[in-house]
């Protein structure tokens, strides 16, 4: 559940370090973003000499929530954090390596490339 | 629950492809079917698809993109690093429109497949307008990048290296998982003082 003002790690080596949602894309006056939502924030904390900077608008994926996530064989994920991984318009992530363990769902929702990155798919 | 269902994860790949994959390494991808027909058994939706009609299969792939000139085409099997795809295949297009024409190739191929068929399955298609078109068949996955987007993102590094480091991290957690009993102090001690 992001909602405008989430704080979000970001997931990946883009060069940000925290996110802070300031959209969710999608319907008008939509309240919350799950996982594989695409989002707008803006660069909280950046890692210095990256091309990404401190209060940057960026798009985001979120690829973990502390919201669990239900499948329809009854599995439930949750993870210890809410994350996302840094995309242009394109939907091309930032960032050439994802951290952490990325739920499957976002290859159904048209995010390969960011699975393909992945080091681990849940 | 999210760590077991990993491990769980991790370790169906493995289990079923450890046999089948040196052979298949030496025939370097000919697919002589005999040999790959147990691989592809492993996956039930693969298998059905095959029955009836697949949409396509590796090498198919592969004449695809050497007819479209692709450049510099990798086939890396996936199958013991990821449960999400058997094969990784990696294409270099020279422009933006020689891009475009790898995907649109690789999906007429599939529909002209299947003329006929009542379900016509197509692979989902990303970043069609962009330097990294993803072509999804489900079982494998093929990637077709501009140069530079190639050097950039530099997937076979991330594909070929990562098959030790992410075992090690499944050992990891596996031991996680073994459940040691704390060793209470407070009752032994008074019986040794007893005795």
């Amino acid at each position: 559940m992001i909602q405008p003002q989430t704080y979000l790690n970001v997931a990946d080596n883009s060069g940000a370090r925290e996110l802070m949602c300031i959209r969710i894309i999608g319907a008008s006056n939509r309240r919350y973003a799950h996982i594989g939502d695409v989002i707008v924030a803006v660069i909280k904390e950046a890692i210095p000499n990256t091309p990404l900077e401190r209060s940057e608008v960026i798009r985001a994926v979120i690829v973990r929530t502390c919201k669990e996530l239900k499948r329809n064989n009854g599995t439930i994920i949750r993870y210890d954090d809410n994350a996302a991984v840094v995309i242009d318009q394109e939907g091309n992530p930032k960032g050439t390596r994802v951290f952490g363990a990325i739920p499957r769902e976002l290859r159904q929702l048209n995010f390969t490339k960011i699975v393909s990155l992945a080091p681990e798919v849940l | 629950m999210l760590a077991s269902l990993r491990s769980r994860c991790s370790s169906l790949p493995s289990h079923f492809t450890s046999p089948p994959l040196p052979s298949l390494l030496d025939q370097s991808w000919k697919l002589g079917f005999p040999a790959s027909s147990r691989l592809f058994a492993s996956s039930p939706s693969f298998s059905s698809a095959a029955g009836s009609y697949e949409v396509l299969t590796v090498p198919e792939v592969e004449k695809i993109l050497a007819d479209v000139k692709a450049d510099n085409v990798i086939v890396i099997p996936t199958q013991n690093q990821c449960c999400w795809a058997d094969f990784t295949i990696i294409a270099t297009g020279r422009s933006d429109w020689h891009l475009k024409n790898i995907a649109q190739a690789l999906i007429y191929r599939a529909k002209q497949k299947q003329i006929g068929a009542k379900h016509v399955k197509l692979p989902s298609v990303q970043g069609y307008n962009s330097k990294w078109i993803v072509i999804d068949y489900g079982k494998f996955v093929v990637h077709a990048l501009d140069e530079k987007a190639r050097v950039y993102f530099n997937l076979e590094s991330l594909w070929t290296a990562e098959a030790s480091t992410n075992d090690n991290s499944d050992k990891d957690l596996q031991k996680a998982f073994v459940k040691v009993r704390p060793i209470n102090n407070s009752k032994k001690k008074p019986a040794k003082v007893s005795s």
